[in-house]
Parts: C-alpha cells; sequence; structure tokens
C-alpha cells in the first residue's frame, strides 16, 4: 500500500489525507515491532529519507538522550577524586608532563590545585563521586562513568565539534544526524532530532554542533524551545484558526496533487505529505511538550516547572520525546567553563542539572525506557589540574582526561571505567578517544560505525574518521 | 614479475585493511542510486562499442582497489598500484595483467577466486565486486587491458558535433550531443514547455524572480518565436542577473557575514559580495574573474575593486574564542582556502591530500603543500573601501585641501627656503631611544607575538580587559623616560594601530616597575612626572552600554588620562576617519631618573579596561602592535611629527617626490602660526572625511613565509620545506619563482583540464539541477563520471573561445531544445531515467532558499529592488540571537520598513545562527565551500511558508494587489493573482478549487469577529493608507487565498 495508489482514488482530499496520514504515517510506529517496520512502510522508506530503517546488527538501544555539558565540567571537582592532588596542591606539577603541552589561557607551568569538593563512595557498585552530585550518587547502580576520556582539541569550538561531529574541521554531520541517517524516525509528527539549549548561552560554533554536514539536511537536529513555540512558526499566525490551516491545506495538497497528475514529479507527492506532516506536528508537538501533563510527583523529581526554561524541563521533555518515538534528543548546558570562580559556579551548575540528569535515569527506568534508551553526560574537555587565576578558583581548558557517564541503553551498569595518573592529567588505563565513544554508541544503536558511511568527495566518509576507533567492549552491558 | 599472490596474502593476514571503507549500505536505502545511465548490463551485452577504460574500468577500480594499491604509499599494500599501467618504483598493473590474456593475469585470478586467502578485494576491506563488474573486468583484459589517462586530466579539446536523425529538434550544438545519447538509448526528447512555463524557467533560472504581470503581458504580445529571444535577451542583461547568479558563487566563496567558530563575531565583507554581483552582471570573463579574488592584489593597477576581490580568499573563518593558537587558526584558513579553491576552481577534493598523499588521484601530499605555498604568504588585511558616494566625498575632501594648499603657496611664494629652515632647527628625537625587547605575555587570552623590530602584535582573542605585564632586562645605567610607540600592522583591522574594527585602541592606565638585578626583593613602581604624545584628542565621555542599563561613564582623551590612576578614562588615539590609522608614541618622563647600578628588569604593565567601550561589538580596543623603549636623554618627549614625515625627512630634499614635499609640507604648515585660518579650513575638510567600510583583503608579506609539508596535516609537524609548485597531472607552469599571481593565472589558464569544464557543469548544474558531471565538485576519479562527456567538453572550449565569457554559456543553454522541453515526467520516463540524467525533460526543481523567499516577495508586489549594499536584517524570531540559542548576543537590528522586502542574497549571515527562514529550505552556513547544493522536502519547509511573519506579510499583499484591481469578478481577481505566483493562466479546476475556497472563507470570516483583524492586522501599505479601509471579512478572506497560492508546489519550484 502506498500514498499513490490511494491518492490517485479519487477520494476527496481531506478525508484522503487524514486517512492516508493515519494509516500510512501512523503515530505510535514506535511501538511497532522494528522487525515489522520494514513491510509496513515500504513506500515510504523508498522516497522518504526519514523513515525507519533497520540497524545492521541487533541493538542495544533505539534512542539517545545526549545531556552535553558544554564549555566543559571539571573531573576533577565532581568524578575523578585524587587524593595526590590534595597533597600537592600548590606544588608545580612535574616538568615532564608538561612537554608539548599547550594551554588556552594559564602559563602550563602553574601550580596544582587540589579538588575543591569532598567525594563519596555510592551504591552497591562503590561509585566514586563528588558531593556535588547527590542525586546522581543515589543511581550510582544505574549509571557507567568513564574517567578515560581524552579529545585532541583544547579550545571550546573545536572540541565541541569534535564531541558533536568526529571532527574539529566544520561541515561534518552531527552525531544525532548519523544516527537518523542510519535508524531513521519512528516519528512523523515530529522531528527525528530534536536539540534543547538550555545553558548560560549557546554552544560554541553554534548549530554546527546538530548540523547535518555533508549528509542530506533532512537529518539536521531540529532545535526545540521549552517556552513559546516548541518548533519555529509552529504555531498559525494570528487569525489562522486551525480549521482554516485544515481548509487551506487541503485546497494545497488538492492543487498540488491535481499538478501532480500532470507533471507525474514525485517531489510534489512528497510535499503532500510534508504538508500533512507539519499539520500533524501543529498538534503534536505542543501536546508532547505540554509538562503540564505530567504528574506533580514527576514534576518534583525532576525540579521541572511548566512554563520556565530549564535544563530540567528540557529533560523531562527529553523523556517525553523519546517516548514518542524521537531518535535523538540533545541538550546542549553550555555553562561549565570555570576559569574562575570554580567553587561558586560549579556548584550552582550542579544545582541546576544533578537533579533533573538523576531522575532522567530514575524516570526512564521506572518506565522500563532505559533498556533501549542511552543516555550520555559529558562536556568537550577536562579542566587542568593546574589553577587559574590569581584566587585559587579556576582551571584551564585540558584535553588529556575527562569524565563522561552513560546510562542505559546496553552500557554496564554500576560500573567505573578507566583511570587517569594520580593527577587527573593523563589517562592511565583503558583510553577512550571520543572516536571510539562515537563507535561506540554507534554500536549500541545497532550500527558498525566503519560500515556506516556516506559517500563525499570522493570518499566513503563516516562518523568515526580515517583513524582507527574501537568499540569500548568494557563498558558493554 | 613479482610473487603478488605471496604478498597478498601477507597483507590479507597483516593488514586490516581499510574496513572503513565499506560502500555497502544497508536495506532499503534511497540515497545511494546505482546511475541508470552508468555501465551496467548494456556495456557487456554490446559488443558495438569496445570497453573503456576511464567510463567503464577506472571507476571500478578506483573504488575498490585504489585505497590499497593506489597512488598512496602509506596505505599501499604488495608495493602494487593499479592506478598506474607501469611504474619505476613500484609494480604497475602490468605486473598482474597480461593484455589479452585474461586467464594467465593475476588480477583476473584473484577476483574470481573464492579461496579467501586469494581473493581480492579481501573480505574485510569491506569492498566487493559484483559478477558483471568482474566480468567487465575480465573483458577488458581480453580486449587489451588499455589503460587512459583519467578523462578530466587532460585539457578538453572541441570534440565532433554528432549526427542525429531527428535534425529539426537541434537547435544548437547542444540539442546534437542531447538527442544523439537519447537516440542511442531509443529514447526522444520530451515535447517542447508551453510558452508561459518557459518565461518562468529563464526568468527564475537567470534572474531569480519569476517574471512580473508587465513581463508575463509583453511576452504574450510579442510574436511567439521573438518574444522568447526577446525575453532572454532581456534577462541576461537584468541586474538581477548578478544577483542570482553571485549566490551560487557566493555559497562556493562560503560566503558570510560573521567570522565564524564561537564569537562569530559580524564582519565587514559585503563589498566583496557586491563585487562579485557586479563582476557577473558586466560578464567579466571568468579567467579574470578567477585572478582577481586570488590575487587582484598583486595586479599592475590594484584598485579597490581587484583588492575587494581578494575577499574570496578571505571569507574563510577566524577563531576569536579565548586562549586560541592564532597560527592554529591561520592554518585552519588555508586549508579552508586550498579546499574552496579545490572545489569551485579546480573540481579537485584538494583537502583529501592535506594529510597524506591523495588514495585517488595522483595527488601527492607534498603537492599539496607545494600549491599551499602560493597562497601562504599573506597577511590576514582587513582595509578601508569606499563606495561610489564615499569615494566622491574622499575626492572633494582631497581636492579641498589640495586647494588650500595650493593656495598658502601660492600666497607664500618662499615656502620652501621658509621649510628648509625649519627643517633645519628640528632636532633628532628617535637617535636618543634604546628599544627593548620584552618576553611576551602569555596569560589572559590574548596572544601575543614578538616581531623582529622589537615591537609587539597582539592577535587572537581581544578580551574586553586586558592587563598585560612585558618583563624586560635594561643595561643602562640611567632611565629618565620610557616611549611607548604604536605601529601598523597588515593584520590589524585597518592596519591599526589598534584592534577596534576601524584600529583604533585606547590605553587605560601605564605602569612601569623596575627591579635591580642584584636586589630582585625590591620591586619599585616609577612615577611619572608627566606624560606627551603625538596625539591628544579632545576628551569625550562614553557610555559603557553593554546590557542598556549601565550608567558607567568612561573617557578617552589625551595621554594624561594614561597616568591618571582611573582606569575608566583612556588615551585615546581617534582624530577622526582618514588619519587615525597611523602611528603614534607616548613619552613618560620620570619624576626622577631611574639610576641603575645593575642589569635592571623593567616591567611595562599595560591596564587595558575597556569592557565594550562605544558598545563596539567587534572588538575591544585594546593596542594592536607597539614597542617599548627607553632613554637617558633629559626631558623626554614625543616626537610630534607623524612618523610617515620623518621618514621623509631623512632624504635629502633635493631627491624628495612632490609627492613627499607636499607630505612635509602638510605637515609643516600646522606649525606656522600665521596659517591658523587655512589650517583650520583643512581642519573642517578632514571632518568630511568618510569612514567607510571595511573589507577583508590579502595583503601579500615582504618578508616570504616559510612553507613545510605538515604531517598528519598537523602545524605542529612541520616536515620538509616546499616551494611553491603544480601537481604534474595537470598541466605545467613556466615560472622560475612564480607567485600568487602566477598560481591565479595558471588556475585559470585555457590549458588546464578541469577550469573550464568545472565552470561549464556548474552552470549546467544550475540550470538543470544536476551537472553533467555530478560530483561538480570532484572531477577527479572518485567524481561521477559525465553523462555527456563530449557534450561538456564541447560547453568547456566553447567558453573559453568566447573570451571565457559566461554569459555566452547561459545563452546557448537558454535557447537549446534541451532546455526548452516540459518538465513532465511520464510513468515511463521515471522508470528508464528517474533523475533525468538522460535529459529527456526539462528540469524540475524545488527553488534555492532565497528563491523561495524571493518569489512570495515578488509575486506579492513588496520586493525590494534594491541592488547592494550592507546587509539586511528581515523579521527573525529574536530569542535566536540571544543565549542560549546563541552564544552571546547578536545584533540583529530588525527595523520594519521596505529594506526587510530586499532579496534574500542580502539577508545577514551569521554563520552560528542562519536565517531560519533559508536554513530550513537548505541554504549553506558558509562554514565551507559548497558548489552543490542539497534539496530537502520538510515539514518543517511547510510550517516556515505557511505561518513565517514574512510570508503571512507576503499573503497580506497580494491580497491587496488582488483586491486593487479594476474588476468586480472575483475570478479576474484570482487569476490576476495566480499569475503573479505561477505566470500561467489557472485551469478551470484550480480556479474553482480556489474560488470556493475565497467564498468559504469570507462566509467564515463575516461571522467571526476576531480572526479576521488578527489577520489582516492593522498595518499600514506601502501608500500610508491603513489595510483595515478594505472590507476587513473580505482582506481576511483573500489573505487566505493569497496564502494557498503562495505554499503551492508549483510556486516554489521551477518547472
Amino acid at each position: 500500500m502506498n500514498c499513490q495508489s490511494q491518492i490517485t482514488q479519487n477520494i476527496p482530499p481531506r478525508t484522503l489525507a487524514r486517512r492516508w496520514f493515519l494509516k500510512e504515517c501512523g503515530i505510535g510506529l514506535g511501538s511497532i515491532a522494528l522487525g515489522q517496520l520494514a513491510g509496513i512502510s515500504a513506500a515510504r522508506a523508498s522516497t522518504d529519507p526519514i523513515a525507519p530503517k533497520q540497524p545492521q546488527f541487533t541493538p542495544k538501544a533505539k534512542n539517545i538522550i545526549f545531556l552535553f555539558m558544554a564549555g566543559a565540567p571539571s573531573h576533577l571537582e565532581l568524578f575523578d577524586f585524587k587524593p595526590d592532588l590534595v597533597e600537592f596542591d600548590g606544588s608545580l606539577p612535574p616538568p615532564e608532563l608538561l612537554t608539548g603541552y599547550r594551554a588556552a589561557f594559564i602559563k602550563p607551568n602553574s601550580k596544582l590545585m587540589g579538588p575543591k569538593f569532598k567525594f563519596g563512595k555510592h551504591g552497591t557498585c562503590g561509585a566514586e563521586i563528588s558531593e556535588l552530585l547527590p542525586h546522581l550518587a543515589q543511581v550510582a547502580d544505574d549509571i557507567t562513568i568513564v574517567r578515560s576520556m581524552t579529545t585532541d582539541a583544547f579550545n571550546h569550538a573545536p572540541a565541541q565539534l569534535q564531541m558533536s561531529t568526529g571532527s574539529q574541521q566544520f561541515g561534518k554531520p552531527s552525531l544525532g544526524s548519523w544516527t537518523l541517517y542510519g535508524l531513521g524516525s519512528e516519528c512523523n509528527n515530529l522531528p527525528g532530532f530534536v536539540v534543547f539549549n538550555t545553558g548560560k548561552k549557546g554552544p560554541s560554533a553554534g548549530s554546527a554542533n546538530w548540523g547535518s554536514g555533508y549528509l542530506p539536511p533532512v537529518y539536521q537536529g531540529a532545535p526545540f524551545r521549552t517556552v513559546g513555540d516548541p518548533v519555529l512558526y509552529l504555531s498559525n499566525p494570528p487569525g489562522i484558526s486551525r480549521e482554516l490551516q485544515r481548509d487551506s491545506l487541503d485546497v494545497i495538497n488538492n492543487l498540488n496533487q491535481r499538478h501532480f497528475e500532470e507533471f507525474g514529479d514525485p517531489e510534489i507527492e512528497a510535499r503532500i505529505r510534508s504538508f500533512e506532516m507539519a499539520y500533524q506536528m501543529q498538534a503534536t508537538a505542543p501536546e508532547a511538550t505540554d509538562l503540564a501533563q505530567e504528574p506533580q510527583h514527576i514534576l518534583d523529581l525532576y525540579g521541572a516547572e511548566p512554563g520556565a526554561r530549564s535544563f530540567a524541563n528540557s529533560c523531562l521533555l527529553a523523556r517525553r520525546l523519546v517516548e514518542r518515538g524521537v531518535r535523538f534528543v540533545e541538550i546542549f548546558h553550555e555553562a561549565w567553563d570555570q576559569h574562575g570562580e570554580l567553587v561558586k559556579d560549579i556548584q550552582q551548575n550542579c544545582l541546576d542539572t544533578d537533579r533533573a540528569a538523576a531522575a532522567l535515569v530514575t524516570d526512564l527506568k521506572q518506565r522500563g525506557l532505559l533498556e533501549d534508551t542511552l543516555v550520555i553526560w559529558g562536556g568537550e574537555f577536562g579542566r587542568t589540574p593546574m589553577v587559574e587565576g590569581d584566587n585559587d578558583d579556576g582551571r584551564d581548558h585540558h584535553p588529556n582526561a575527562f569524565t563522561m557517564w552513560m546510562a542505559g541503553g546496553g552500557t554496564a551498569p554500576g560500573l567505573t571505567y578507566g583511570e587517569t595518573d594520580s593527577l587527573g592529567f593523563n589517562v592511565v588505563r583503558d583510553k577512550v578517544h571520543v572516536r571510539d565513544l562515537h563507535a561506540t554508541i554507534l554500536q549500541l544503536l545497532g550500527l558498525d560505525h566503519s560500515r556506516l558511511t556516506y559517500k563525499s568527495q570522493g570518499l566513503d566518509q563516516r562518523l568515526t574518521g580515517v583513524e582507527e576507533a574501537h568499540v569500548i567492549k568494557g563498558i558493554l552491558a | 614479475m613479482k610473487d603478488f599472490r605471496r604478498q597478498c596474502e601477507l597483507f590479507s593476514r597483516v593488514t586490516p585493511c581499510g574496513r572503513s571503507l565499506c560502500p555497502t549500505l544497508f536495506f532499503c536505502f534511497g540515497l545511494i542510486v546505482v546511475p541508470s545511465w552508468c555501465l551496467s548490463a548494456s556495456r557487456l551485452e554490446s559488443d558495438e562499442t569496445s570497453i573503456s577504460y576511464s567510463k567503464d574500468i577506472r571507476p571500478i577500480l578506483s573504488d575498490n582497489c585504489f585505497h590499497c594499491h593506489g597512488p598512496d604509499p602509506s596505505t599501499r599494500e604488495a608495493d602494487l598500484r593499479l592506478d598506474l599501467w607501469d611504474s619505476e618504483n613500484e609494480s604497475g598493473a602490468n605486473s598482474v595483467i597480461t593484455s589479452g590474456e585474461p586467464e594467465t593475469s593475476e588480477l583476473i585470478n584473484r577476483i574470481f577466486s573464492e579461496d579467501a586467502y586469494e581473493q581480492m578485494p579481501p573480505e574485510e576491506s569491506g569492498k566487493s565486486l559484483t559478477e558483471e563488474q568482474k566480468l567487465l573486468l575480465k573483458k577488458w583484459v581480453q580486449e587489451g587491458a588499455a589503460y587512459e589517462k583519467h578523462w578530466a586530466f587532460e585539457a578538453p579539446v572541441r570534440p565532433v558535433v554528432p549526427s542525429v536523425s531527428d535534425e529539426s529538434w537541434v537547435s544548437n550544438p547542444i540539442d546534437a550531443f542531447v538527442l544523439a545519447r537519447l537516440e542511442s538509448e531509443g529514447l526522444q526528447p520530451s515535447p517542447a514547455a508551453k510558452p508561459l512555463a518557459l518565461l518562468r524557467r529563464l526568468s527564475l533560472d537567470l534572474t531569480g524572480l519569476p517574471p512580473t504581470i508587465e513581463e508575463i503581458d509583453q511576452f504574450q504580445q510579442q510574436e511567439t518565436e521573438h518574444a522568447y529571444e526577446f525575453a532572454l535577451d532581456r534577462l541576461l542583461a537584468s541586474p538581477h542577473f548578478g544577483e542570482k547568479w553571485a549566490r551560487e558563487w557566493l555559497d562556493a566563496a562560503r560566503y558570510a557575514d560573521s567570522d565564524g567558530y564561537e564569537k562569530d563575531l559580524p564582519r565587514e565583507v559585503w563589498m566583496y559580495r557586491d563585487w562579485v554581483i557586479n563582476a557577473l552582471n558586466k560578464d567579466m570573463p571568468y579567467d579574470q574573474f578567477i585572478v582577481e579574488q586570488i590575487a587582484g592584489d598583486l595586479l599592475p593597477k590594484p584598485t579597490q575593486s581587484k583588492q575587494i576581490a581578494t575577499g574570496f580568499m578571505r571569507n574563510s573563518m577566524t577563531n576569536r574564542e579565548g586562549g586560541i593558537d592564532p597560527e592554529q587558526f591561520r592554518m585552519e584558513a588555508m586549508f579552508d582556502r586550498m579546499d574552496a579553491i579545490g572545489k569551485s576552481v579546480l573540481g579537485l577534493t584538494l583537502q583529501c591530500a592535506q594529510c597524506h598523499t591523495h588514495k585517488y588521484d595522483p595527488l601527492t601530499h607534498t603537492d599539496y603543500y607545494r600549491l599551499f605555498a602560493f597562497i601562504n604568504n599573506c597577511d590576514e588585511a582587513e582595509i578601508a573601501v569606499y563606495t561610489k558616494e564615499q569615494e566622491r566625498q574622499r575626492q572633494q575632501v582631497f581636492q579641498k585641501m589640495e586647494e588650500i594648499e595650493s593656495e598658502l603657496k601660492r600666497k607664500n611664494p618662499d615656502w620652501k627656503s621658509k621649510m628648509a629652515q625649519w627643517e633645519e632647527s628640528l632636532t633628532e628625537h628617535d637617535s636618543k631611544w634604546i628599544i627593548v625587547t620584552p618576553d611576551v605575555d602569555s596569560s589572559g587570552g590574548q596572544k601575543h607575538y614578538l616581531l623582529e623590530d622589537g615591537s609587539i602584535l597582539a592577535q587572537g582573542y581581544a578580551p574586553p580587559t586586558q592587563n598585560s605585564d612585558f618583563k624586560a632586562q635594561v643595561d643602562l645605567p640611567k632611565i629618565t623616560g620610557i616611549r611607548l610607540e604604536l605601529l601598523n600592522d597588515p593584520n590589524l583591522p585597518r592596519g591599526g594601530p589598534g584592534r577596534s574594527s576601524t584600529g583604533l585602541c585606547a590605553l587605560s592606565e601605564f605602569k612601569v616597575s623596575a627591579e635591580q638585578k642584584d636586589n630582585p626583593q625590591e620591586k619599585v613602581e616609577l612615577k611619572f612626572s608627566h606624560a606627551t604624545a603625538n596625539v591628544n584628542p579632545e576628551k569625550q565621555e562614553v557610555l559603557n552600554n553593554k546590557d542598556g542599563d549601565s550608567k558607567e561613564v568612561k573617557a578617552i582623551g589625551p595621554i594624561a588620562l594614561a597616568i591618571d590612576n582611573d582606569e575608566s578614562t583612556s588615551w585615546g588615539i581617534d582624530v577622526g576617519p582618514g588619519r587615525s590609522n597611523v602611528p603614534r608614541e607616548a613619552v613618560f618622563t620620570l619624576e626622577k631618573p631611574l639610576e641603575c647600578n645593575s642589569l635592571t628588569q623593567i616591567t611595562f604593565s599595560l591596564k587595558q579596561s575597556h569592557k565594550d567601550k562605544q558598545s563596539e561589538p567587534l572588538h575591544t580596543f585594546n593596542l594592536g602592535r607597539f614597542r617599548f623603549s627607553v632613554t637617558s636623554a633629559s626631558d623626554p618627549a614625543a616626537n610630534p611629527i607623524p612618523k610617515s614625515v620623518r621618514e621623509v625627512l631623512r632624504i635629502p630634499i633635493n631627491e624628495r617626490t612632490a609627492k613627499q614635499v607636499d607630505q612635509v609640507f602638510g605637515y609643516w604648515r600646522t606649525t606656522v602660526p600665521t596659517w591658523k585660518e587655512a589650517n583650520s579650513g583643512i581642519e573642517a575638510a578632514w571632518k568630511q572625511y568618510p569612514e567607510g567600510e571595511s573589507q577583508l583583503v590579502l595583503h601579500e608579506r615582504e618578508q616570504a613565509r616559510k612553507t613545510c609539508r605538515l604531517d598528519r596535516g598537523s602545524f605542529l609537524s612541520p616536515a620538509e620545506e616546499v616551494s611553491p609548485g603544480v601537481p604534474g597531472f595537470l598541466h605545467p607552469m613556466e615560472f622560475d619563482s612564480p607567485d600568487r599571481l602566477d598560481f591565479a593565472r595558471w588556475l585559470a589558464d585555457p590549458r588546464s583540464p578541469t577550469t573550464a569544464r568545472v565552470l561549464v557543469n556548474r552552470i549546467w548544474q544550475s540550470f538543470f539541477g544536476m551537472g553533467l558531471v555530478e560530483t561538480s565538485d570532484d572531477f577527479g576519479l572518485q567524481g561521477t563520471p559525465p553523462t555527456h562527456a563530449e557534450l561538456l567538453d564541447w560547453l568547456a572550449v566553447e567558453l573559453m573561445e568566447n573570451n571565457w565569457r559566461q554569459k555566452h554559456i547561459h545563452r546557448l543553454i537558454a535557447t537549446s531544445s534541451t532546455y526548452r522541453q516540459q518538465s513532465v515526467t511520464t510513468a515511463s520516463l521515471k522508470r528508464r531515467d528517474p533523475s533525468n540524467h538522460l535529459l529527456a525533460r526539462g528540469p524540475r526543481i524545488r527553488l534555492d532558499a532565497e528563491i523561495v523567499r524571493d518569489v512570495a516577495l515578488s509575486a506579492s508586489g513588496l520586493l525590494n529592488r534594491t541592488l547592494g549594499g550592507p546587509s539586511i536584517f528581515p523579521p527573525a524570531p529574536e530569542f535566536l540571537f540571544v543565549p542560549p540559542a546563541s552564544y552571546e548576543v547578536k545584533p540583529w537590528p530588525y527595523v520594519d520598513g521596505e529594506e526587510q522586502y530586499r532579496r534574500s542574497l542580502y539577508v545577514f549571515r551569521f554563520r552560528s545562527v542562519p536565517h531560519p527562514v533559508l536554513e530550513t529550505f537548505d541554504a549553506p552556513s558558509g562554514n565551507v565551500s559548497c558548489v552543490r547544493r542539497s534539496r530537502s522536502n520538510t515539514p518543517l519547509q511547510a510550517l516556515t511558508t505557511l505561518n513565517e511573519p514574512l510570508f503571512i506579510d507576503c499573503a497580506r499583499a497580494l491580497a491587496e494587489r488582488a483586491l486593487e484591481l479594476e474588476t468586480q469578478s472575483d475570478r479576474e481577481r484570482l487569476t490576476y493573482a495566480f499569475r503573479r505566483c505561477l505566470s500561467r493562466l489557472p485551469h478551470e479546476e484550480e480556479l474553482a478549487a480556489l474560488l470556493e475556497f475565497l467564498n468559504q472563507q469570507k462566509n467564515a470570516f463575516s461571522q467571526s469577529s476576531s480572526d479576521k483583524t488578527q489577520l489582516v492586522g492593522t498595518k499600514m501599505d506601502q501608500s500610508g493608507t491603513s489595510r483595515v479601509s478594505l472590507d476587513p471579512a473580505k482582506f481576511a478572506a483573500w489573505t487566505a487565498v493569497s496564502r494557498v497560492l503562495l505554499n503551492l508546489d508549483e510556486t516554489v519550484t521551477k518547472e
């Protein structure tokens, strides 16, 4: 069954459109087993680049929620406790560590600075987590902490691009775009890749972080907001009622259909479909983003308040969107660049994010969604064990080592993976480069990073680039 | 012959090979389509033509074999190259192929082998050959295994125009090539499109605007055969031609109005955009077009226009993030320039050779850096440029000054001897100063470079507050004064000496402290008795209002403000446009001389506490290039004579040029007390001097920069030095020590195998939606083979033989029968050639983002056709330009007025926050060069044209146009509105559907009270009449039906 055969049956367009939409592009495809998808929307798949696609092998995760802590949180204050750094506070780092080391703002040969907060062991797994993250500590047994992350860039824009797209250069597709390209979207009435910005400012390099690069632009992320229209131009203009919108679409589709019959260009069919999906989205997006529908105890769990612009609201929305089949949700919370006022600002950032991030894990788990939803938390690099500024209250950018955590989607719960040296300067065990992280994420989605390719500029391009990348088997469940 | 089998066994065990490069995609993927015209079974079945290496074989080898057996030695296996027949240093293809004998050819045996150890390509490479490909290779070996040079690497020669059976269809040779192909495929061309469809198609193609009603009427009144030609002439001559085609080149030139990366600050480059529009309107020969953009500054007479042209190279992004290494991002910009030249001029994926030798094309890693060396000798300059009006104003100022000075000279015939007397009375200041070379301060985000003359250049992030300490060892028994010089540098805006957008700067406080080497504990701050400077603007208060609510008052003024212990007051250098970007100096006289009995460490502290002084959005007022000196002379003071005049004074009087004499006179007259009136006349003239615009340009360095091959493309890993040169597989360059201009001329040389082909292909792509070579950015071995190779060559030669005039190609295409076919996709054509590679029908393509918006503006009559000028700010959601959507607050000074209705090519382009309407319709962001846009079809596009405020504005205006019509008939009004959008007349059914909708809405609106006024608003129309004077229900219904028209697929499509 396909759109065209129905459309040509001379059914009044409004009836047709509605019937077609329900049957062909029906809501709730997410609830249909993957195996059935190919058959059901074969017609859509052949013309629609974001139709659901089979993964290359059985996936562990279907959806991703990436909490991008842009600006780069300090691993030394949050996850990577270093007694030696306490001991050597105020002394200079060993010179051999600094060979070839480039720093952004400080002179590399600056004094070491001990962690500013206490750590404790949490959960039955005994994960070491800072006192700044009391809520995360409560889900310690559900998350995988990777302390051995490393990256190449030490400035925000290139490092964020590397985390987002695998490359420090512009023009490359984002992780979310690759995911959508590889798996398509099970949701027709919402974009398959949704982006929120909740921090003090937008991410460095802006929309390139969720851009589609050389992939077709249908795969790029759609920015959503937690106040006003969730999607740009979603609301009808003043004076256009929903009924008038429907009537308008009917006559637009009718004329387009007539024109299609004369010109035979499949693009016209696709346009009809786009208009119908837009109309559906006008209903579903406000519903999907209406936090007032959530019971008070869930709002409290996240610390969410309907109508507010907050990280907490975005986390709760992320869950609601994933429930509705959105493939990839990314929340950029750019706030972690603590060159100075480390103590005050990191406390505030943790107040702003800890409860909601932990709540997301709890909530997904209690709904049975954590099994196939991968939650990722982390920034673009770490912070220097050396001090920045005269007040003993700041750290500079540090690409050599940082920490991320993941939950669900086939990651091993209650695990702390990898290790840095006694100063938290370099990774000494189980190093995870950004491209290894990317390879692992794709693996969990049922995609082989070396086989998920797109031809551009004469090459079969891939997220992980030309350097070797390894799936981190140690963190898989 | 080497034991290929053994070697391959070895490699298949040792290397996992490029598993990464697997082309196989999983199921039902509608994206990678095997081109229907490409080889396929018919190549095997037909015995008529022999197999072509270029067309049939190399694509297979390139895709499946060259990664390990190609040009790049770093990934080469078994020392075997299959990209060459024979090779001096390695085994060529002849070591594994015996011509005419597939049975004894190792290559054939290996590809047919079922043994996992023998099989090529090995399984772990992720590559595999289809049975068809294997048979094709075998047949090719059977036929003699002829190798050919890659088609695109041999200069095009004019091919013979083929003969066809239906000659009546051939309007010009384009059609002969197309028809010959169609006939060979057993296909027929489609009938010609209807005249009005053609007129709309042609108008959109040539100007990006649909025809107006008047143009349609005129077209219909003329005789059909001439009407099209008249329209063609008119459109080719239209100033909108340049706008339409400039937009395409601006994609390739990665044009944007901001500098990208984190801060993504606005930059002034629109004069370059206008340069492109003008060049295309004038039909500047393409070779000249390229030469000026790559080396216009090096041409014999580098006029302002030629300098602006080099903005092409400077459209690269600039990272102003704190703490960057500026050299790292200069290199990123260089890679970007190489990429842009590769994609847009050469049609080669140059950047593939940035880290290693190209995997497919014969471009070595060294070749890349030899090309790189041509363009690596530039400063990142930003100059003042002037519009025509500003230039006129400048000339008036110069003329006025010239008149006053001539008058002075006329009235004082002895001026020469008086000036000489004055000169003799001067004392030499400069020799008393000893330049000190400090360590550079590396903290605080701004980066400092120590230059050879002891000066310091500030680059990278320019923080709003920058306090820097510069320490230097001074070996002088006594110090009486300190001199701070501010110097020009091409890398500063307008040459500096400061870092503001106009090259200005200000110094809040200057402090100096000293510590004796033998007594480092005792650091003393030196006190100044007074300070002098050769510029002392009047004190002016400026409001520091970054947040709009700050009332902090700051002041800029004379040098005393730099030593008043008040950081809110600064020494400034702004004496108005035209004469502020010159070297300056200040001298700080010590209260009592510093007696030094040993080596002394002096710390010079610059306090630059500007925040957002003068709401300067771009840079702060930090010093750009400066130098410290000390003296032990008594009563040190700043030399009032400008540096440029001092330089002339060093030349013996009788050796000076007239201009130099004038320069001295220009200063000397200011010292003559009795010439006060004349001097104030000149001062008054200066006040009229225009500020001008800024433009990023190239500026060749005097001292050549060394270029090295960079290991893995990392600027931290320079390998051997390379000299400028061109790759051997392209045409040669016959110069001994070639420079960037030679390189530019080489690029645009008629012998270049790709340059002309790449251009005509891009023009073709614009007309037909797809190039004759689909990968218009890649004519290399991995590019798609041309669908009509001879046609491509014919057009390329035609271009060059017609003095590289692009409009000649436009005219040829527009007058071809191929172009004029109707764009109906019949069922059989859809099956046979879904993507229209064979051109058996006309193009039908969704318009580019800018044109989607322009069509709405044009159809509604709102379009403001003003050409050129600074970029505009049409309505856009405000939240996009403030955090957290945007990194920082971005200025978006939307003003409701005519400006918002200008063409979309003028919409201000922030790279990190593209205008949502344009982004949604796939306009590239300008981050990287783009010569082939993607086209998506999404619900977000539908929401945009349905709901975006400007589109609603257009719907209202279109309704007004229809209602203005002097008729009572809704049919006529609707027909009129329909024609404004689609040019053609509506079919009866269409009209009926629209009329029904209109009547329905009239009813609905007349029953509801609130909706209609909301929809039609209370806005005044262009003549200042309130639109509400129209019957609101009627107006609202017409707005609704106009909105329908603007949202039709056909409206946003060229067909």
